[in-house]
């Protein structure tokens, strides 16, 4: 099992090798070497899925590891770690990103640098792969930050586009930001336990070795590495620019694989958080799924709505494990990876056929843009029904995979709540139903605009085309896979996963901060979970059905005119519709920081410098009329004496701007005695 | 040991001059065209004086010359990683100045420098290395005859050197008239067996501090650095800003572990041996001269400014895990030295060798060099992102025992001030990256190399690339290393 | 007051004026010759200090053979005053308080200190002491100054010359 989980891994870096030095000779430009190496690795991908169902068990894990790194006070084994957990998210990995290969076939053909983006999509799904297969976080941080860089790369890969190249160094920069968190997390559980194991730290924490509010600390800072790469408030604003990018890369990257790289990370720490941690998790999380849907519902551009329904997605998967429904937070991140990479590509459908005919027609707008479609379904039937099939598993309605997850979440939530003394925490599942039923109408407005109705514009409408199989087809297996049979078995019940596979093959593990308090982090009764489980179903088929019903209330049967709601609510609707401002606020405050920071050193320049030196002209000048001792003559040669000095030797002053260096010593001496004052002090 | 005993332990110095002395009567006996062959001789000189250095980690630590300096594996590393860096320039500068021959005799004159502040043991040896290193520096900023940016950063650098050298030299007379001792060890001792008033031992601390700080780019003594690596020639800027940089760490090193702070029974911890807050004043400089490097970096247009800014960031790193005070977070700067010697001299030359092409040192002028040189490109995308510190590259791993060290102290606030820079720093490294390769220029015509400027850059790329997944020899290199010879 | 300490008073006063004259003058000619006055005045705080062989050192060589230098490049420099070309300095003001709080940090140290036990010893010739310590104790300065000079020694004829070929 482990050698085939090596091949999973190296065979995209092989691929990227190949690609990157020899890729533009071969026939088809390569194309075939990295969607083959996917393709392997997606069937060997399957065939430890068909293993792991062979054992059925939940507490399947295989390891193995050889030296890597030994000094003394330093061991990495290069570990690889095989559980439930890693095969699952293999197998999502992999499914998506060969769908996503062979999609790109048909969408990127004819691009200038076309085996440049397949060695760049082999490079990711390598780091991606490895990101799952390690056992060490310090492993993990690697392929971390490489994904990091291949996600940089992908999304500018539009370098033409000025917008594509910001919005790639945006997210590279934001996910840094994050990523200090991460190390300096890494850095004290390494620091304090020895090691980057994740046994060897489950041990550590059991044992006392990391505790109380560093723990807590540990837990939070790690959090943040995934608040970066999941996209979570405060540093979500890098994933909707992300959408300038080529849209299978949205798919891949920004829908179903990178974006939940944090949630894996989040799943597989889960056993480290302590209670304080499960908070922060628990409420950011929530805060983004609220926050995020409420500002897809103005977005225009189809692309958008889906960057922000998958933050607050993300949100959601990041609550389920703030409030320790382990198996729901990632039940929610495989369905979800499933539909909403199909939205992804079948947005990428629509937008493909729009901008042919756009092209067509010479038209110079932009084909992404919600209001310039309408009534496509009988145009691209096999587009409009796997499209329908994603949105019904997105809003959350029986029968889909996302009912199974999102319902499971928001039990959770609620079983949480009512475990708490503290009637404030019944927040978090408001923001999950709330955000429930506005993902529902946000969904099926893009629906109904998109599909529905008459064409808004005949003549782009006249020149839409069905996409090419490589596209289709894709569509068609992600649609079967968002169907609720797929997780349920061998239960056929399709209001719960109980009973299926899923639930039965992942279970939390243990948590070590439990064993190091002797006590449950979180203790969850029985009854509670089920009351929570129960009433969690009615509510959220509620308020579903209610979001869906004001969608077609309002942009099908069209008994309200949407315009003027969002006139009698302006502020409220520019808040959403400009994204709350935020990146805004950051230009603001960081970006105007840092121009404020250069506008300071130019100003000192420019400003402080002359200024001493007229001041001090004038200050002489008064100086020496005052005292008469010091004359003009003497105080100016007190200046100039190092000037001539350095004249001395014939080396013209006019080649040497002397006066700088004086400034220069100055400030070192006045650095010193500054030291020592302040130090005495 | 006296004088005559201690020259068997002096064999690479004595080599070294010899070879010195050597290649100037050589030099003298070659027409024009052939005066590159001084290189190689100054080349295959090093190589044999590092031959002779791996040797002499086989000595028994001690002291030579009557205490004017020490053998020991602390010292043996600082040897060879600065004569490993002159090396490294020699064939650096092949290129540039291939008829210049005083110019590898001065190179070799300072390698005798920086090997000699590797293990000076004595007020004394320290000025006289410093300064040996520091006037021919001053020569070779100002090596470039042509051009009066050259002339100028020379003479700033005359200028700055000598406040700061006079600076430490007033420090070092306040120890030796309160001790009555130049050798490192009596002092230790003497300041341990009697009380003495900590303001005038923390006034000479800050003194001795100001002189060493300007060898290492420490805030507030870093001002002359800009702009003589912006004026030295390339070759020259490279060679300061790790040779010299890393023989000044040496000496910051020993004079701490030898006077400020003994090296505890455990050989882990260093307990404190003089009255000062010298730890929090070296923190406080390091936090400074970080975040001043890297929020000036980031307004730099020239890359050379860039470099010499990002250069000292790089030092305030180096000396955030200093001020902790631990034989593990030496073995970090000893092993950052390393790896920042690889990355920091393929970034130069990366320079060095496209400026002629690009006709500019701006980082505009790169904008497109992606798809005009890939090789050169992506080697100075690696560069860039090694410095930043990002894995799977060799700069993350030193900055991992950086920042590994100062956490493990438990200097947690200084750990985060010093990860939020790294972050900052990323700012600028990853705009030379954007330009190169997700902007197009106007030019875009093919640059070629010649295959000895691609042979140097791999010798730089590789070492990137590898330190980044697997170190150990390096670091063990260091921990063993880790030796000091105590008195 | 002896004597001995009313000499000491006025050397030191000259050097210290001297010095200043040294960095305030205006022309550089009396720049010049007022070094001379510090370095002589150098000398005899060196003979203060029992340092016989230190002071007429200091003498021979600055004296007698670095001011010489200076002085043949101030006679050879044209243009030696010329503010126009003058393009930056310090402030005064500035300056002024940063050598302040230098000299007062410093007189902080020396007052804060019991420096001087008085050397109650007699008057030794100091020379033969430092030509046998030379080569015996400081053997190894001894020959890293020789290094030093030849190195720098071919630096300035590089510069030296560099200057020749450009012009």
């Amino acid at each position: 099992m482990i050698t085939q989980a090596l091949i999973i891994w190296l065979l995209p870096l092989l691929a990227f090798t190949i690609q990157i030095f020899v890729g533009k000779r071969l026939p088809r430009k390569g194309d075939w070497v990295s969607v083959s190496a996917i393709g392997i690795s997606f069937m060997l991908s399957i065939m430890l899925m068909i293993q792991m169902f062979m054992a059925y068990d939940p507490e399947f894990a295989v390891t193995a590891a050889m030296p890597w790194i030994e000094t003394g006070n330093f061991a990495i084994p290069l570990g690889i770690r095989l559980d439930n957990l890693a095969i699952i998210m293999l197998m999502v990995v992999t499914t998506v990103s060969f769908l996503v290969h062979v999609y790109s076939m048909g969408y990127m053909a004819g691009d200038q640098y076309y085996n440049r983006f397949f060695a760049y999509l082999s490079l990711f799904s390598f780091s991606m792969l490895g990101l799952v297969l390690w056992d060490n976080l310090f492993g993990i941080y690697m392929m971390w930050e490489l994904v990091g860089i291949c996600s940089y790369l992908l999304i500018g890969f539009y370098f033409t586009k000025d917008s594509a190249a910001n919005a790639g160094k945006k997210a590279f920069i934001t996910n840094r930001i994050g990523d200090f968190g991460f190390l300096i997390g890494l850095l004290i559980v390494f620091t304090t336990i020895g090691s980057f194991n994740f046994s060897a730290i489950h041990e550590g924490v059991s044992s006392g070795l990391l505790s109380g509010g560093l723990l807590t600390a540990a837990g939070v800072l790690l959090f943040a590495g995934a608040v970066g790469k999941s996209a979570q408030f405060p540093l979500h604003v890098w994933l909707p620019d992300a959408m300038e990018g080529p849209t299978p890369v949205s798919a891949l990257i920004h829908a179903a694989t990178m974006v939940a790289a944090g949630v894996y990370l989040m799943a597989r720490l889960s056993f480290m958080l302590s209670f304080d941690a499960m908070l922060v998790v628990a409420y950011i999380g929530g805060f983004t799924a609220i926050f995020a849907a409420t500002i897809a519902i103005t977005q225009n551009d189809i692309k958008r709505v889906l960057a922000y329904s998958t933050v607050s997605q993300l949100g959601y998967m990041i609550m389920a494990l703030g409030v320790g429904s382990y198996m729901a937070g990632f039940f929610h991140l495989v369905t979800h990876a499933m539909f909403k990479a199909g939205l992804f590509l079948g947005s990428g459908s629509v937008i493909h056929a729009m901008h042919h005919s756009m092209h067509k027609l010479h038209l110079h707008e932009d084909p992404n843009d919600l209001r310039l479609m309408g009534g496509f379904k009988s145009k691209m039937p096999v587009t409009y029904a796997t499209f329908l099939i994603f949105t019904l598993a997105l809003s959350g309605i029986p029968f889909f995979s996302g009912f199974l997850s999102k319902d499971a979440i928001l039990g959770g939530t609620l079983a949480f709540a009512m475990s708490q003394h503290n009637p404030i925490h019944f927040l978090l599942p408001v923001f999950g139903f709330t955000a429930a039923m506005i993902t529902a109408f946000y969904m099926f407005r893009l629906v109904i605009r998109t599909f529905y109705g008459k064409p808004v514009r005949p003549e782009i409408y006249e020149h839409i085309h069905e996409s090419p199989k490589q596209m289709t087809v894709p569509l068609m297996v992600l649609a079967a896979l968002s169907i609720f049979i797929v997780y349920t078995l061998p239960s056929f019940n399709p209001t719960g996963a109980a009973g299926g596979w899923f639930d039965h093959l992942i279970q939390h593990p243990h948590s070590a901060v439990s064993a190091q308090l002797g006590h449950d982090v979180l203790h969850i009764d029985h009854e509670t979970e089920h009351l929570a489980h129960i009433s969690g179903i009615i509510i959220s088929i509620l308020v579903a059905g209610l979001g869906i019903l004001l969608a077609f209330f309002i942009y099908y049967w069209k008994k309200a005119d949407h315009t003027r709601i969002a006139q009698s609510i302006r502020p409220l609707y520019l808040l959403s519709f400009n994204k709350y401002y935020f990146d805004e606020i950051y230009q603001a405050t960081f970006v105007r920081g840092l121009l404020a920071w250069n506008d300071l050193l130019n100003w000192f320049d420019a400003k402080i410098i002359d200024g001493i030196v007229n001041l001090s002209a004038t200050v002489t000048r008064v100086f020496s009329a005052v005292s008469g001792l010091f004359d003009l003559h003497i105080v100016d040669g007190l200046v100039n004496g190092l000037a001539n000095v350095t004249s001395l030797f014939g080396n013209g002053l006019r080649k040497i701007q002397t006066g700088q260096v004086q400034n220069y010593i100055l400030g070192a001496l006045l650095g010193t005695v500054l030291i020592i004052i302040i130090s005495l002090i | 040991m006296n004088n005559l005993e201690s020259l068997q332990f002096f064999i690479p110095e004595l080599f070294l001059t010899a070879g010195l002395l050597v290649t100037i009567i050589v030099e003298l006996l070659l027409k024009k065209e052939q005066k590159v062959f001084t290189a190689y001789l100054a080349a295959t000189v090093l190589l044999i004086t590092i031959f002779f250095l791996i040797r002499q980690y086989a000595i028994e630590p001690a002291a030579l010359f009557g205490g004017m300096v020490v053998i020991d594996p602390m010292a043996v590393f600082f040897k060879i990683l600065t004569a490993v860096s002159t090396l490294i320039i020699v064939f650096f500068s092949i290129p540039s100045f291939r008829v210049k021959a005083e110019y590898y005799v001065l190179l070799l004159a300072t390698t005798l420098g920086m090997m000699l502040m590797a293990q000076v043991n004595d007020l004394l040896m320290i000025i006289l290395a410093m300064e040996l290193v520091g006037l021919v520096s001053y020569v070779l900023a100002g090596y470039r005859r042509s051009d009066p940016k050259s002339g100028e950063a020379s003479l700033k650098y005359i200028l700055f050197g000598a406040a700061s050298t006079g600076i430490m030299a007033f420090g070092f007379s306040y120890i030796y008239g309160l001790t009555g001792q130049t050798n490192l060890f009596e002092i230790q001792q003497a300041l341990q067996s009697t009380q003495h008033n900590p303001v005038i031992l923390f006034v000479a601390f800050v003194l001795i501090i100001a002189g060493l700080g300007y060898k290492i780019a420490m805030v507030p003594f870093h001002f002359w650095l800009p702009d003589v690596y912006e004026g030295a020639p390339t070759p020259v800027t490279a060679f300061f800003s790790v040779g010299p940089k890393a023989a000044g760490m040496a000496v910051l090193i020993r004079f701490i572990i030898s006077i400020v702070a003994g090296v505890s029974a455990d050989g882990q911890t260093f307990t404190a041996n003089a009255p000062i807050h010298a730890q929090e004043l070296l923190a406080v400089l390091a936090v400074l001269t970080m975040t001043l490097g890297n929020l000036s970096a980031l307004q730099q247009k020239n890359i050379k400014r860039m470099m010499a800014y990002s250069s000292i960031a790089h030092a305030g790193y180096m000396l955030m895990a200093l001020a902790v005070f631990t034989s593990q977070s030496v073995e970090a700067v000893m092993f950052y030295l390393v790896v920042y010697m690889f990355m920091n001299f393929g970034a130069f030359w990366v320079i060095h060798r496209m400026t002629p092409h690009l006709g500019s040192e701006e980082i505009t002028a790169y904008t497109g060099l992606g798809y005009r040189a890939p090789l050169v490109a992506v080697a100075m995308g690696v560069f860039m992102f090694s410095l930043t510190g990002l894995p799977p590259l060799a700069g993350f791993i030193g900055k991992f025992y950086l920042f590994a060290a100062v956490i493990k102290a438990e200097w947690y606030i200084l750990a985060v001030l010093g990860v939020l820079n790294s972050v900052v720093s990323l700012y600028y490294y990853a705009y030379v990256t954007k330009v190169m390769f997700l902007n197009r220029g106007d030019d875009e015509s093919a640059v070629s190399i010649s295959s000895y400027d691609t042979a140097l850059l791999l010798v730089f790329l590789i070492p990137t690339l590898v330190l980044g997944v697997y170190w150990v020899p390096v670091i063990s290199w260091a921990t063993q290393s880790l030796h000091f010879f105590l008195g | 007051m002896e004597i001995n300490e009313m000499l000491f008073l006025a050397i030191a006063l000259t050097t210290v004026l001297s010095a200043l004259i040294v960095a305030l003058s205006k022309k550089i000619i009396y720049s010049a010759f007022a070094l001379l006055l510090t370095l002589i005045g150098f000398a005899g705080l060196f003979i203060y200090l029992s340092a016989d062989f230190l002071s007429m050192a200091q003498i021979m060589i600055y004296v007698g053979g670095i001011l010489i230098l200076i002085l043949f490049g101030v006679l050879m420099t044209q243009r030696i005053y010329d503010p126009s070309q003058i393009t930056a300095h310090n402030s005064i003001w500035v300056s002024l308080a940063g050598g302040i709080a230098m000299a007062a940090i410093t007189g902080a140290v020396v007052w804060l200190n019991p420096w001087g036990k008085t050397l109650a010893k007699d008057f030794e010739y100091s020379t033969s002491r430092i030509g046998s310590e030379l080569l015996t104790k400081y053997l190894l300065p001894f020959e890293v100054i020789s290094v030093l000079l030849l190195a720098v020694l071919i630096g300035a004829v590089y510069l030296g010359r560099s200057r020749e070929v450009h012009k």
